[in-house]
């Protein structure tokens, strides 16, 4: 595709083309013009025809004068003869009238009547009627008295001719009332006509002009389809020029000549310019043309034939020219299109961008309170207006409608922008940091608040990625740290371990020994509860949710915890539900879990009471609670309990390194659970709440 | 005379290690990095490899493949990793057990001698009829007699029974209520709550490390199940 469009041959062939074809088009329009005047209708309604028909009438009616005026001389043997040149000179008329009128020499056919009837001259044969060899029969008076005097019942028009006292006038109407006419009028009638096909046997103007109107009806289609083709090539053509203007080959996109730099107002001015002078030549082109026209059709000169298409070879030319020209700004402006630098290199358009941003820019300079106000008394005013003059004229009426139908719109416009706006100031509020707001076509004022909602968006998503980033690295870290630590630990355990295996005679020795390995224990234990912690907490466990049947676990972890809670003399009262509870949880996690509730039991219960484990289900939801009285007074308020490092007492003495109620909470909420404490005077509990499983 | 190979970068671990092994009896050899005890594995005679993960210039997981080569002398991993993916791995290199630090050495002694015995006296071929084994674990039926590596472990008869059918059906997982009906034939009334005493005990006396068992499974939350036994 590219190849194509950048093809400099297929460049040069289209514009070569888009001439030729231009050329061709206007030729063949031409003739077809031309061949329309005489291939539309009947040859006889042409003007060509009627202009023959009165040369001929007006030959007739001379022919006739000539013969009353020789038919005068004659009766009066010549005496009012004034010159023999003139005598000579009407006979050679009359007879020369005579030959040409003569039905052999002509397709015309006439009768000269007298006003009571007499058939003066005809070229008509024996039994011939004149209505029957011609279509239309035409009819004129030759009259000494003015016509005007005459009655109306018939339609006349006096034509240029005047013989003396003679007066030749045409005549439409019936045969009827032109015989009332002449009854008490002395005139002429003339009635003639052509037969609507001449014969063959004659040569004359009138089967000159039949003939050109046969061939012209022949050729008119077939021109009028050739026309249009080549003009719809010439189309094609002027496409494709304008779809490969601008490719250059070897380059990507659309390469500006040095006139595409130019402003496009200089190549528009050219064009105008070059298509007035065309435009001139070709109306006088075009007067020429039609006049030789006019003279070819009406037979008169057949010399004419090499001047028309000569001219029409002119005409043609200027066409092309005028259509080179204009598709040449058409490329120019399309390449500018295409490389999206028209408003760049027009002045008008500049001209109104700068005009249309300092208005904005002026308007934007307004405080948003006296827009408004402005706005409101613009609309308020242009309101009253309309609606006023609206009482007099209904095209105020429509404006008023109108208006107020844009001012619905705008406002609609500005409200489903202002709900996309509260979209994502909410989406914001519920913790999505990711979500962004589209601003595209926005009012400008929403506009500016979208872009302060999505950079603080970014900017609280970055500072929380940062401090997501910061926690992994802290366990991370605290996981290393551990992993360090066993190290030694081993060491210490195993050495203790070997040094309560000698014999020690000092018995403070053994007692120290025995401090050792208490604390070891309790180190190690630490840095297990540590890591553990560290990764709850930073959510890189993985978690394996799948149906876990609470009543079942609870009896395990009891099953593991009775005979150390009956140590501690602690008495577990548990109620569960009739029949299984089913949730959804990971088993190792949740056990973990009881693990750590039930070892605070140990831990920190009062000997001697009661342990209560409670299973609730209900609203989609599984709640377990552990409730014990505590050993000490718990005088700290449940959510510091959670955290870590923080324990009932505050001594430190206990085993237990703080870290079991955090731990337990972070490994259920990972598994989509909550985790509460409540402390009532010396009562502790806490309850573990996870969606239940069908 | 078993000879150990005790391989860990930390020398006082070794040392300690040495110390107890020693006392108990077997022949130790040191080793303080993975090229070394492959070194000490060619040029002795070994009977079992207690060996740190964590090693610089070739870490156990390695040593442990390269080992496997050609031997199948067991090899006990020590791990500072808890995590269980680490002992998967290990165990899939083909590891016979691990054991994470910080450990108890009586522990680590009893998982030594665990291994020594089936790799030495146990071929695993004596197998007769009404004789159920898993891993360790041998249950023979007719003399109602469960050995683990070849001790004979005195259980209630609860217990056994509680054994018995786990046993028969390794990797099937069976929640309290089905084990108090097959076990005590009759129907579960919620008191449930014993057969999780009795099998707490039974892993005190069939597993090295109750806390953290080996065949004896908990699934927490549905039953209990032993593990099929594939080595």
């Amino acid at each position: 595709m590219a190849r194509i469009q950048s093809s400099p041959v297929g460049k040069l062939l289209s514009w070569a083309l888009l001439l030729v074809f231009t050329f061709a088009g206007v030729q063949m329009g031409l003739s077809a013009a031309s061949s329309a005047i005489l291939a539309v209708g009947d040859w006889q309604s042409t003007a060509a025809f009627s202009v023959l028909l009165q040369e001929r009438r007006d030959q007739l009616a001379q022919y006739f004068i000539d013969s009353i005026d020789w038919d005068f001389l004659l009766a009066n043997d010549f005496s009012y003869t004034q010159d023999e040149m003139d005598l000579m000179q009407l006979q050679d008329d009359i007879q020369t009238a005579e030959t040409e009128l003569s039905a052999e020499a002509t397709a015309f056919r006439y009768q000269l009547r007298t006003s009571d009837g007499t058939v003066f001259k005809s070229n008509l044969g024996e039994d011939e009627r004149l209505s029957q060899v011609v279509d239309q029969v035409y009819y004129s008076i030759l009259s000494p008295q003015t016509l005007s005097d005459l009655d109306g019942s018939f339609q006349w028009s006096t034509s240029s001719l005047e013989w003396g006292s003679l007066s030749l006038y045409d005549v439409w109407g019936g045969r009827g009332t032109l015989g009332t006419l002449t009854g008490s009028v002395p005139v002429y009638i003339l009635a003639y006509g052509v037969p609507s096909v001449p014969p063959e046997t004659i040569s004359d103007e009138f089967t000159a002009l039949y003939q050109n109107c046969s061939t012209a009806s022949a050729q008119f289609l077939p021109l009028i389809i050739g026309a249009s083709v080549c003009g719809i090539l010439a189309l094609i053509a002027l496409g494709y020029a304008l779809w490969t203007a601008g490719h250059k080959a070897g380059q990507e996109g659309i390469t500006l000549f040095w006139p595409e730099h130019a402003f496009v107002e200089i190549h528009l001015l050219t064009t105008l310019i070059v298509l007035f002078f065309l435009l001139w030549g070709g109306l006088q082109a075009t007067d020429t043309y039609l006049s030789l026209l006019n003279a070819y059709y009406s037979a008169v000169s057949t010399s004419t034939a090499t001047e028309t298409s000569l001219m029409t070879y002119v005409i043609s030319l200027l066409s092309t020219l005028a259509v080179g020209t204009v598709s040449l700004l058409l490329r120019t402006i399309a390449v500018r299109c295409k490389g999206h630098s028209f408003v760049k290199t027009s002045v008008i358009c500049l001209v109104i961008r700068w005009l249309v941003l300092t208005i904005r820019d002026f308007i934007l300079s307004i405080p948003l309170t006296w827009r408004v106000i402005m706005a409101f008394l613009l609309y308020f005013f242009l309101n009253l207006v309309l609606f006023t003059q609206g009482q007099y004229n209904e095209l105020f009426t429509g404006l008023w409608l109108c208006l107020n139908f844009l001012v619905l719109l705008a406002l609609c416009w500005w409200t489903v922008n202002f709900r996309r706006l509260r979209k994502g100031s909410q989406a914001l509020a519920s913790g999505n940091l990711h979500h962004q707001i589209e601003t595209q076509r926005m009012p400008r004022d929403l506009k500016l608040y979208a872009e302060d909602l999505n950079n603080i968006s970014v900017g609280m998503a970055s500072a929380v990625d940062e401090q997501m980033k910061s926690e992994r690295f802290k366990a991370e870290l605290i996981t290393n740290v551990s992993h360090d630590l066993k190290t030694p630990l081993t060491s210490i355990i195993n050495y203790v371990n070997l040094l309560k295996a000698t014999r020690q005679d000092d018995p403070k020795a053994l007692e120290y020994i025995e401090v050792l390995d208490r604390k070891s224990q309790r180190l190690k234990k630490l840095t297990e509860d540590l890591v553990e912690a560290s990764k709850a907490s930073t959510g890189v466990l993985s978690v394996n949710r799948e149906k876990i049947g609470m009543a079942q676990l609870i009896d395990q972890a009891l099953g593991e915890w009775t005979e150390k809670l009956e140590e501690r003399k602690l008495t577990v009262v548990s109620n569960l539900p009739e029949g299984e509870t089913w949730v959804y949880a990971d088993g190792r996690h949740l056990w973990r879990v009881i693990d750590n509730l039930l070892s605070n039991c140990a831990k920190y219960a009062m000997e001697g009471t009661r342990v209560y484990l409670d299973l609730t289900r209900g609203k989609g939801q599984v709640s377990l609670s552990v409730k014990n009285i505590s050993r000490e007074a718990l005088n700290i308020p449940p959510e510091r309990l959670m955290e870590r490092f923080v324990r009932g007492e505050e001594s430190r003495t206990t085993e237990g390194s703080g870290l079991g109620l955090s731990i337990a909470r972070s490994l259920t909420e990972l598994q989509g659970g909550t985790f509460s404490l409540a402390v009532d005077g010396d009562l502790f509990k806490a309850t573990v709440s996870l969606p239940q499983a069908n | 005379m078993y000879n150990i190979l005790i391989c860990d970068d930390d020398k006082d671990i070794v040392s300690a290690l040495d110390i107890y092994l020693t006392s108990e009896g077997y022949r130790t050899i040191k080793a303080y990095n993975g090229r070394e005890a492959l070194k000490a594995a060619e040029q002795n005679e070994i009977h079992l490899i207690l060996m740190d993960i964590m090693m610089p210039e070739l870490d156990g997981i390695r040593t442990t493949a390269k080992l496997r080569e050609d031997s199948n002398v067991p090899i006990i991993l020590l791990t500072a990793k808890s995590e269980d993916s680490d002992k998967i791995l290990g165990l899939n290199i083909g590891a016979d057990d691990y054991i994470t630090k910080p450990f108890n050495p009586l522990e680590v002694i009893a998982r030594v001698k665990s291994q020594l015995r089936r790799y030495t006296s146990l071929g695993g071929a004596d197998r007769g009829p009404g004789l159920l084994t898993v891993g360790p674990i041998s249950m023979d039926d007719s003399a109602k007699q469960v050995t683990v590596d070849g001790e004979p472990v005195a259980l209630t008869p609860i217990e056994y029974n509680i054994l018995k059918l786990l046993m028969s059906h390794p990797g099937q997982v069976f929640s309290s209520a089905q084990i108090y009906e097959q076990v005590w034939n009759d129907p579960a009334y919620g008191s449930e709550n014993t057969v999780a005493v009795h099998i707490r005990h039974l892993r005190e006396k069939i597993e090295i490390n109750p806390a953290d068992p080996r065949w004896l499974k908990v699934v927490w939350g549905l039953g209990y199940k032993m593990e099929k036994g594939s080595v």
